[in-house]
């Protein structure tokens, strides 16, 4: 890989300049620019063919010119609401579709430049000077071959063009007709079969370094496996066990594995997916059908679509083809609104249950203050994009059969504990003053030492003690309640979500002391886990605790992370009982798990002597990367997490 | 009363009250992977008769609650000084824990009911029967404080329960703890006598007796061999070791255990001095013939 990297360029100021006179011409429209400039893009680079290789396509071309003239951008953008870059991102495209029917297909259907967009990626396969993967991308795959050429090729183009987290979908459904044909045709055995996707699957790696995230490794190149089928029976296939044996070989953080399961999901596929585990990568990335699907159809998804399911970029649950979702446009940080509430009304609270109104009220309230926040959107023209749609008659930009917006959840653990210790110590056996707790809190503590030792290792947690699972189902239904009813101005609805992404640090930031004796600054857990500051939680006390009938209210994406010492996997026996841990959470009624298989002392090695752990993976949100390559937070994020792992 | 040095157990008023019966633990922990079949929580006994060189548990020696100090965490503000009432020798009062401005303090050892302990392993019980597991009672050694672990037993008797001992204890006291558990893991570090007491402190006749006692059982069980680098991982030791398990019918398997390099780590918190005289870097020797050689099943932890 490093020496083909070597072919990479960046482009002469002289043809930058050029470039950009085209394509930022005043006179064209900002989808007409989209398109020219991936046609440009596509010309300009180069084909680079090895011997050997199966899968076509490599980056050459480091950047190029944006479609916005110098100060361009701002303005249009002036009075909008923007999502992260103003782009077309985190959704799944109908590979199904498109790797069927062809792209001329689509030719008619749409606006001149969405045609322009399909000439453009065309004109650039056929520089391959390979005739079945010319005919693929106008007519459709014949093979599991040409599929795999053809979908590299459209995938390569997607971020040649500009949009972003662009996501793989549900590659064992899609995929498995081609497949299928070959191997009953005689044309492929399944060990070729297997070679074939380890190529295939290497192929995300090639230009990844050069993708858009909020950390290297987090590019959104989400691939699902398993699940049902639109009639609701077992989705699973010999491609599934094919894909996860791929990903076992190449031990590369893409493309990332998520696996649907559901209660009759066999041990046998858990122990496979566990050796992935134990290879350090953080994946697969589980979700339970059992759970997700109802919670969607209660959502306004149609059965059909709800059963087709996928994940964005990290755990948000989006449906290929026909959503245009932004699953991830906001947050509520739970550990800071209880804080909060605490601080200013503790005091006037006769009662706990007087309490918990008033948090039920923050919850509204702040999502009062969100929600206008949210309108007035505006994204950027993806002619390209929406030709991969199945409704390929218009802009994807301008929304799809779905457009719901997605709110995230931090710190519910924080958020229960505190409400826990409240309830023990204030209301119920009356050992801590509200004062007292106010001022402390106020003092991070300063002067309080005992009462922060009380707060910290003798309250009630999540994770540990019945109550706080009654608690958390109370705020779960708080927020669910506060945004449900609302509607965006695309007309769709708002999902609350138990996703962190990385509000995890940045809620925690600023956060002072919080009841549950947690300190000024401590970090919160990620996604949906016990506390960071718990140490004595084991992970079936923590499944138990999380594993919620409410779950499906707050179905928008996010798994519960467990982190597990490397040192459990090294038999057999361990791998098997790892195994039946995962299948426990999903059997109690979980909805989405992620596990990271760590050792502290490797991890706090890693930050001392980088150098030597350059390969170390992990995963951090909800994707899975270098370690070393993390900022520090992430980094030190990581290792804090480890504290209650076995 | 328990005499601890010597194992023995009088017969306490077992039945009348079982939830009362108090024990000393120090750590329960969920999901013990190596611990015996199926997912298993893991009861952690405080106290053990005997002082292998090679302890990688060395909270789990002294019969009583201890203060146990993380090190690196102590800037020695002095503040646990101040509330401390018995500054010679720790009485392991806990005193000094919550005034600890680094959190470095904890008490290994908490005394509990036997109602408490099985409360904690009955909120896990649905998850440990769904997948084949159950409670190991281990150490520290479990026959120090066999008339608690009984009683715990007995009021969890849904969950699947064995003990990891090390055959210590007078044979009436191993044959009531053992015939109360579904499973026994036992150890058998060394066959040699005199080897025996001079790396484990204690003669072995009582451990090989309860052994015997255990193959007459009729009680499936496991047999454990840490493999210490050249003190028993040789095959002379080997062989004497499988002899004694030649034709045991209810015998599963032999587990033998790696060395844990990280042995010493935590002498120092409890204010002890880890000095093993054998090589601890140095892999140990498997020889799994001798085993195999009699049809019995080896596995490598």
């Amino acid at each position: 890989m490093g020496n083909i990297r070597a072919f990479r360029r960046e482009l002469s100021k002289k043809r930058w300049d050029a470039i950009s006179a085209q394509i930022q011409d005043p006179a064209l429209s900002l989808s007409a620019r989209a398109a020219l400039r991936l046609k440009l893009f596509l010309e300009e680079e180069q084909i680079i063919r090895n011997e050997g290789e199966n899968i076509p396509a490599w980056r050459t071309i480091i950047a190029f010119p944006d479609i916005y003239a110098e100060g361009e951008k701002e303005a249009r953008m002036a009075g909008h609401y923007i999502h992260e870059q103003g782009r077309v991102c985190n959704i799944s495209s109908d590979w199904e579709g498109v790797l069927k029917g062809g792209l001329l297909a689509r030719r008619d259907a749409g606006n001149e430049d969405m045609r322009t967009t399909i000439d453009a990626v065309i004109a650039y396969a056929d520089r391959y000077e390979n005739e079945a993967l010319s005919h693929a991308v106008r007519y459709g795959a014949d093979s599991y071959l040409t599929a795999m050429q053809m979908f590299r090729i459209l995938h390569f183009c997607l971020w040649a063009s500009n949009v972003y987290h662009n996501t793989v979908g549900r590659y064992d459904q899609y995929m498995y007709p081609y497949y299928k044909a070959d191997v009953e045709a005689g044309r492929l055995t399944e060990e070729q079969a297997l070679a074939l996707t380890e190529e295939f699957f290497l192929s995300f790696n090639r230009d990844s370094d050069l993708y858009t995230g909020m950390q290297q490794g987090d590019n959104g190149q989400s691939l699902m496996l398993g699940g049902c089928k639109a009639d609701g029976s077992c989705a699973v296939n010999e491609l599934t066990y094919i894909c996860l044996k791929a990903s076992l070989h190449n031990r590369r953080i893409d493309p990332k594995i998520n696996l649907r399961v559901n209660k009759d999901t066999p041990i046998e596929l858990y122990e496979l997916c566990t050796e992935l585990t134990k290879q350090g990568l953080g994946f697969p990335q589980y979700a339970n059908d059992d759970v997700v699907i109802p919670a969607l159809v209660e959502m306004g998804y149609e059965l059909e679509d709800a059963r087709d399911y996928t994940v964005a970029a990290c755990w948000e649950f989006i449906i290929p083809g026909v959503a245009m979702d932004i699953p991830n446009i906001g947050a509520v940080s739970h550990a800071e609104l209880v804080r909060n509430v605490i601080l200013t009304k503790l005091r006037d609270c006769d009662s706990f249950e007087a309490l918990l109104e008033q948090v039920r009220l923050a919850e509204i309230a702040e999502a009062d203050r969100q929600e206008p926040g949210y309108r007035n959107l505006w994204i950027e023209p993806a002619p390209y994009q929406s030709v991969l749609m199945s409704d390929y008659s218009h802009d994807i930009s301008e929304g799809a059969k779905y457009n719901n917006y997605g709110i995230h959840g931090t710190g519910f653990a924080t958020a229960v504990d505190q409400l826990a210790a409240v309830q023990a110590y204030v209301y119920g056996d009356h050992s801590v003053g509200k004062d007292e707790l106010i001022s402390a809190m106020e003092n991070d503590f300063a002067g309080s030492v005992a009462l922060k030792h009380k707060l910290r290792e003798r309250a009630p947690k999540l994770g540990l003690d019945d109550a706080c699972a009654e608690l958390l189902d109370t705020m779960i239904r708080f927020f669910h309640d506060a945004w449900q009813g609302r509607t965006n101005e695309r007309d769709g609805i708002f999902r609350t979500g138990t996703g962190s992404a990385m509000y995890y640090l940045w809620h925690a930031r600023d956060l002072g002391a919080t009841a549950d004796g947690r300190a000024a600054g401590e970090m919160l857990a990620a996604n949906f886990s016990p506390s960071l500051i718990l140490s004595d939680a084991g992970p079936l006390s923590a499944l138990q605790a999380m594993a919620r009938p409410t779950l499906k209210l707050v179905c928008n994406g996010g798994p519960m992370t467990l982190e597990l010492h490397d040192t459990v996997f090294k038999n057999a026996e361990g791998i098997k009982k790892v195994a039946q841990l995962v299948r426990t959470y999903i059997l109690l009624g979980g909805h989405q798990l992620q596990l990271n298989a760590v050792s502290r002392e490797t991890l706090l090695d890693a930050q001392r002597h980088p150098e030597e752990h350059q390969n170390l993976i992990v995963r951090v949100w909800g994707w899975s990367g270098h370690f070393v390559q993390l900022d520090k937070g992430y980094q030190d994020q990581i290792i804090e997490r480890t504290s209650y792992s076995i | 009363m328990i005499d601890r040095r010597k194992g023995l157990c009088y017969d306490t008023d077992m039945d009348t009250n079982l939830e009362q019966v108090t024990g000393l633990v120090f750590d329960i922990e969920e999901f013990a992977v190596f611990d015996g079949p199926g997912i298993r929580c893991a009861v952690f006994m405080k106290g053990c008769p005997l002082h292998c060189m090679w302890c990688h548990n060395p909270e789990g020696l002294a019969p009583h609650p201890q203060r146990v100090v993380t090190l690196s965490l102590c800037d020695h503000c002095g503040a646990c000084k101040e509330v401390c009432p018995s500054k010679e020798r720790c009485i392991g009062c806990g005193r000094c824990v919550s005034v600890c401005p680094k959190g470095a303090i904890r008490i290994a050892g908490t005394r509990m009911t036997a109602g408490e302990v099985a409360a904690k392993i009955r909120r896990q019980a649905k998850v440990l029967n769904m997948n084949g597991g159950g409670v190991t009672f281990s150490g520290g050694e479990v026959l120090m404080q066999a008339d608690f672990v009984v009683a715990v037993r007995k009021l969890v008797p849904e969950v699947h329960a064995l003990i990891e001992t090390s055959g210590f204890a007078q044979p009436e006291v191993f044959a009531k703890l053992a015939g109360a558990m579904d499973m026994v893991i036992m150890d058998v570090k060394i066959v040699d006598p005199a080897l025996h007491k001079r790396y484990i402190g204690v003669d072995n006749a009582l451990i090989l007796q309860n052994l015997e006692q255990l193959k007459g059982m009729n009680k499936l069980f496991r047999i454990r061999v840490p493999l210490i680098p050249t003190v028993n991982d040789t095959m002379e030791n080997m062989e004497a070791t499988a002899r004694l398990l030649e034709g045991a019918s209810m015998l599963e398997k032999v587990e033998l255990l790696r060395y844990n390099k990280a042995a010493g780590a935590k002498y120092g918190g409890v204010g002890l001095t880890y000095a093993p005289d054998f090589p601890e870097q140095q892999e140990p020797n498997i020889f799994r013939e001798p085993f195999e050689r009699r049809g019995i099943r080896v596995d490598i932890l």
